[in-house]
């Protein structure tokens, strides 16, 4: 489930879902917490989280997207 | 049967897309007086590939980053969005009203100079001239915004726009789309003298690097070509769709910004792979990877992979650089995954990898004015097909196509046919009821994913293309549109929309085989089997495909 909402943080502003360039959230319900109803269509831009006023999302990114790194070899 | 809603909305100058070439244009077209409505998909105020921000803006900028526009040109044909099949003739008049726009975001609160003068670094050559200014674009989709509602444009978000309607004389008189704003779905028409088509990149056509993360692409996957669609579908020409273009990032992690880094590409010792720098160079970046989109695959083919972005040595002053421009530059996320995945680039270094191919510099025609071949038609941005710049280039082509469909709306006479009728919208009509009234009905992701493994293996870049596998691929694509047309179902206006997404991809990737065909020859990342070399006789010869009495045709031309 890429964004996730703090339910106790959240303002039910709507905005994540009305900004959401996938639309993930889908419609809104002004005063409420926002439903993910498509997270496998997160495309991790981050938008929601930069622009909710109360801090309430966290992005998880999926095992796939795993950022590979290693030391440089013989370092 | 799905409703449609009663209200026609009415303007001089309809934009699909208010992406950054969208909104551009917008603003361009009501700066000229016209009424503009802005349909679009999202949300314009984060919507497209520049959602949250980009950094490296191609221009000139006369006495500072080169001292005449000939030489800026030669720097802008080399570099990873100049180099190609495009016309030269559009990306003189493009680089000539390049400052001018880098002047208009900065007072409108875009920072163009960041660090108080006119920055050149990134993509760039050691020892020449540097034609990406570096800016924080991290505001500029709110910016734009702002400045086009206060012009007066009217923006209609959540509605993604699916055909273009044309009278019996093929000029534009309207829109229609799909509103996605209630979870039950609507169409809504547009009326208007001319449309500016601004849909972005085509993504989602070929598999993402990460099989069960279909969203998971370098640009934004909300763009899937669905004005190339629609704008085909009304009779413009599509050119270069036969030319793969890729792009490379952090291996699994599909973003762009590669110029954003500051570091080596190296391998597992640390050895630099490319000949460009040695050591971190926060003027140059990397550039290998532009130029050399194969060095990954080659490095992890011959054993000597994989390639790593390396900024092991890279100095603090410059590490705090380039996490600022990872910043401006919209990819906050690849900063928040790897701070979660305890990265830390001054002792790791990080894989990357080239994507596969999407569509962008692979599209609609145009001609100096943005305009294509159908009356009152424009296009600008990722969505072109004979001219690409990237930000720079949808920003300035975008304001270009405005003035011009502005100056062409204000000479037609008001539009009086009848929309809701119009054939093309019945059709759109009973699509739709089809697909939201079958139940149990296959869902539009196993379309798409269908889609892209045709595409991939069939006129993919890993398998060389031939004839005998193109013209197979293409029976089996049309196979599956046939298929999915009868099977799949959609339960509100979400899924609607990326149904209507993928029989939008599946019209592109049938015209690439047919295109794919007709290019016999190897070029760049079309390679052929049965072709196996590049014919200097076409170094400048570009391919389009539009219709002719309802059948796809493909003809040539030079490039201007
Ligand atoms: C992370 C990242 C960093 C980048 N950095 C740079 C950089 O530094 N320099 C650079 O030159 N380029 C950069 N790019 C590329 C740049 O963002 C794009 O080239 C640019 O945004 C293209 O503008 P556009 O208007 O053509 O498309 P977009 O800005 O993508 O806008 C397309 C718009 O069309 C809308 N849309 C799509 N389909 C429909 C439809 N059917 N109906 C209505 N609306 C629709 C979309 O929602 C979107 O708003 C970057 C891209 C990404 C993803
Ligand atoms: S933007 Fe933040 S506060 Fe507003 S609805 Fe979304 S999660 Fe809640
Ligand atoms: S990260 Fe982007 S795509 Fe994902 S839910 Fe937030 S705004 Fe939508």
């Amino acid at each position: 489930m890429p964004p996730t909402i703090s339910k106790n943080k959240c303002n039910g502003c709507t905005l994540c879902a009305q900004i959401c360039p996938l639309d993930v959230f889908g419609p809104a319900a002004p005063g409420q917490v926002p439903e993910v109803r498509y997270p496998d269509e997160c495309w991790h831009c981050r938008a929601c989280v930069i622009d909710c006023p109360k801090g309430a999302i966290d992005l998880k990114y999926p095992l796939p997207l795993m950022m590979l790194h290693q030391v440089v070899r013989g370092k | 049967m799905i409703k449609t809603n009663k209200n026609i909305q009415e303007c001089d100058v309809l934009v699909i897309g208010g992406g950054i070439g969208g909104l551009m244009a917008a603003i361009a077209a009501a700066d000229a007086g016209a009424r503009v409505i802005v349909a679009e998909k999202s949300d314009t105020r984060r919507s497209g590939s520049g959602t949250t921000g980009n950094d490296h803006f191609n221009c000139y900028i006369p006495g500072v980053n080169a001292d005449s526009l000939e030489e800026c040109l030669k720097e802008f044909r080399q570099s990873l969005v100049g180099k190609g099949s495009y016309d030269v003739s559009i990306q003189k008049l493009f680089l000539e009203r390049t400052f001018e726009v880098v002047q208009d975001w900065h007072s409108w609160g875009i920072n163009m100079k960041p660090h108080g003068e006119w920055e050149f670094n990134g993509h760039a050559f050691p020892g020449r001239k540097r034609v990406f200014l570096k800016y924080d674009g991290r505001n500029q989709k709110p910016v734009l915004t702002a400045e086009a509602k206060k012009r007066g444009v009217v923006i209609e978000n959540k509605t993604p726009i699916r055909d273009y309607l044309t009278d019996a004389n093929g000029q534009i008189i309207g829109a229609v789309g799909v509103s996605i704003k209630n979870t039950e779905p609507e169409l809504k028409i547009f009326k208007t003298k001319c449309i500016i088509s601004c849909t972005g990149n085509a993504s989602r056509l070929y598999p993402s690097i990460t099989p069960s993360q279909m969203f998971n692409t370098a640009h934004c996957p909300c763009c899937c070509g669905n004005g190339r669609a629609a704008a085909y579908r009304a009779g413009a020409s599509l050119i270069n769709l036969e030319l793969p273009n890729t792009h490379a990032g952090p291996r699994y992690f599909e973003r762009c910004g590669k110029a954003t880094w500051i570091g080596v590409l190296s391998d597992p010792e640390g050895k630099p792979v490319g000949p460009f720098v040695t050591k971190p160079n926060k003027e140059l970046g990397d550039v290998t990877a532009d130029v050399w989109h194969g060095v990954f695959n080659d490095r992890f083919k011959d054993g000597t992979g994989p390639v790593y972005m390396n900024c092991t040595e890279t100095s603090p002053e410059d590490m705090e650089y380039m996490i600022w421009g990872l910043n401006c530059e919209g990819d906050t996320s690849l900063l928040d995954a790897m701070d979660k995945q305890g990265i830390d680039l001054s002792r790791h270094m990080v894989e990357f990898g080239q994507y596969n191919p999407m569509l962008i510099g692979r599209g609609i025609e145009i001609d100096e004015k943005g305009a294509t071949k159908v009356p009152g038609l424009y296009s600008a941005g990722d969505e072109t097909g004979n001219f690409r710049s990237d930000i720079a280039g949808a920003a300035v082509m975008g304001r270009i196509a405005g003035e011009a469909a502005a100056a062409e709306a204000a000479a037609r006479p008001a539009i009086d046919d009848q929309l809701e009728t119009h054939e093309v919208v019945k059709e759109l009509q009973e699509l739709c009821s089809q697909l939201m009234e079958r139940e149990a009905g296959d869902s539009w992701k196993d379309f798409n994913y269908a889609i892209q493994q045709l595409m991939n293996d069939y006129a993919g870049i890993s398998i060389p293309r031939s004839e005998n596998l193109l013209r197979t691929g293409l029976k089996y694509l049309i196979d599956l549109e046939n298929a999915a047309l009868g099977a799949v179902g959609c339960k509100d206006s979400h899924e609607l929309m990326r149904a209507l997404d993928a029989f939008d991809l599946a019209l592109m990737g049938r015209l690439i085989f047919l295109t794919a065909m007709e290019r016999k020859e190897s070029r760049g990342l079309h390679r052929r089997s049965d072709f196996t070399f590049t014919n200097p006789l076409m170094d400048d010869m570009m391919l389009m495909i539009y219709q002719l009495n309802g059948e796809p045709v493909t003809d040539w031309r030079k490039s201007w």
